[in-house]
């Protein structure tokens, strides 16, 4: 963690954890919160997030979530997380109308679709806790923010385009929560439920919302669902955006892109 | 980790009122097609605590007023796609967007966003006075900070060319 500003009322630190595979990226802005108690905080947001990989990682074997899908443990055997994440996966599925469903290909329950989000929803909020004032958790492409960057403005972010990793679609500004999900960078490792096939309705799909959780579920979802599942996020009080196949996108009516002066 | 069900269950029962307060409260943008940009949010942070308060409400409902490169191909998109009531095509307001990063050395000093042709409307308009520096100038003045980038997971190997990772750098 390194400090990149000297003046007190503007420093921001920058932080970048190897995890689950992944990097998560932070940006913290202290406000104010000594510099010891700051780093007191990103250190326990990391354990959260290292903690939620070892719980749920499919790629640990002796990971508590791999030997539930095993049979070799009972949910009650489990660590208590692993129940609430569920939990959150069974709203994630009803409220998704289905599209999202972690119960629905063979192997056992894979919540990977939400988990990730869920573990920087709760990184962000340990951070938010501890009394930073304003940061982002960037988590490989799911953010969630609190705060403002700065008095006059909200959080900025860029959603990739599916096609150029050095291009934006646009930028989304006010929102808690943005989730992408494409099989453009790992390769078709999301699944259409309802077929088991590569989901292939939208090259990517954008969540933005309140939770970073629901988000990264339903852009999950929508990958296979494309624009079937809009009804289901905008009831649920979310906004979506994908790309498709053909070129263009579609979103949901209230899908916060910033149109302010680019300046 | 335990917090966490019980924030969710109450976000998910407080997003009507939410949503209600924003309808209610938020400048509508309009015009999205004359390339002047309407700064609604920035305007709504006065008053506002929390981000979500000042959520764009986007107006526009056909492709007809979007001003965007990338509709080139989802104009042919609508014509054969079936609409839902909710969906609607995007105005990428400023088409095309690249990142450009700047760096001082080898140290990355600043990560902006700038318009990544001249086929819109807007920059044509600059085009018209155009000495190459005073173009050059003009875009540079569009350039705008981000703070993050949204998209499909990355492996770490894949982080060190993501455009997250030049964010993670900046001076």
């Amino acid at each position: 963690m390194t400090p990149t500003s000297k003046s007190t009322a503007d420093v921001i630190f920058r932080h970048a954890e190897t995890v689950m595979g992944t990097v998560v990226s932070f940006d913290i802005r202290p406000r104010g919160l000594p510099y010891e108690r700051t780093r007191a905080a990103l250190a326990a947001a990391c354990d959260v997030l290292h903690r939620a990989d070892d719980v749920f990682s499919l790629y640990r074997p002796a990971s508590p979530l791999s030997r539930l899908r095993r049979g070799e443990l009972t949910l009650a055997d489990c660590p208590p997380e692993v129940s609430d994440v569920l939990g959150l996966c069974e709203q994630a599925r009803e409220l998704s109308d289905g599209w999202f469903d972690p119960w629905a290909l063979a192997g056992g329950v894979d919540p990977t679709g939400l988990v990730k989000g869920w573990a920087a929803q709760d990184a962000a909020q340990v951070l938010q806790e501890a009394g930073v004032g304003a940061g982002m958790v960037n988590a490989a492409g799911d953010i969630v923010v609190f705060g403002q960057p700065s008095p006059t403005r909200f959080w900025r972010l860029g959603v990739r385009s599916a096609e150029d990793p050095d291009r934006l679609l646009c930028i989304v500004e006010g929102s808690r929560a943005v989730a992408t999900s494409g099989n453009y960078e790992r390769g078709e490792h999301v699944r259409d439920v309802r077929t088991g096939a590569a989901a292939s309705a939208a090259l990517s799909a954008t969540v933005c919302g309140p939770d970073l959780a629901f988000a990264d579920a339903f852009a999950t979802g929508l990958l296979a669902a494309g624009e079937a599942g809009f009804e289901a996020v905008t009831h649920a009080g979310y906004e979506a955006l994908i790309m498709l196949p053909g070129g263009g996108g579609v979103s949901t009516p209230e899908f916060p892109i910033f149109k302010g002066a680019l300046k | 980790m335990k917090r966490s069900p019980i924030v969710l269950a109450g976000t998910a029962v407080g997003l009507a009122g939410v949503l209600a307060y924003n309808t209610a409260s938020s400048p509508a943008v309009v015009g999205a097609s004359t390339g002047t940009a309407p700064v609604q949010s920035v305007s709504a942070s006065a008053s506002s605590t929390t981000p979500t308060a000042a959520k764009a409400r986007t107006t526009t409902t056909t492709a007809s007023t979007s001003t965007s490169k990338s509709t080139a191909s989802s104009a042919a998109a609508t014509a054969s796609r079936t609409r839902s009531a909710t969906g609607q095509d995007v105005s990428f307001q400023y088409g095309d967007l690249e990142v450009k990063v700047t760096k001082t050395g080898s140290r990355i000093t600043e990560v902006s966003v700038v318009q990544a042709n001249a086929n819109d409307p807007h920059s044509q308009s600059i085009d018209q006075f155009a000495l190459p520096e005073l173009r050059q100038e003009a875009i540079s003045a569009q350039s705008a900070k981000i703070d993050g980038v949204s998209g499909a997971s990355y492996t770490s190997a894949a982080y060190e060319q993501s455009l997250q990772s030049a964010l993670d750098k900046l001076a």
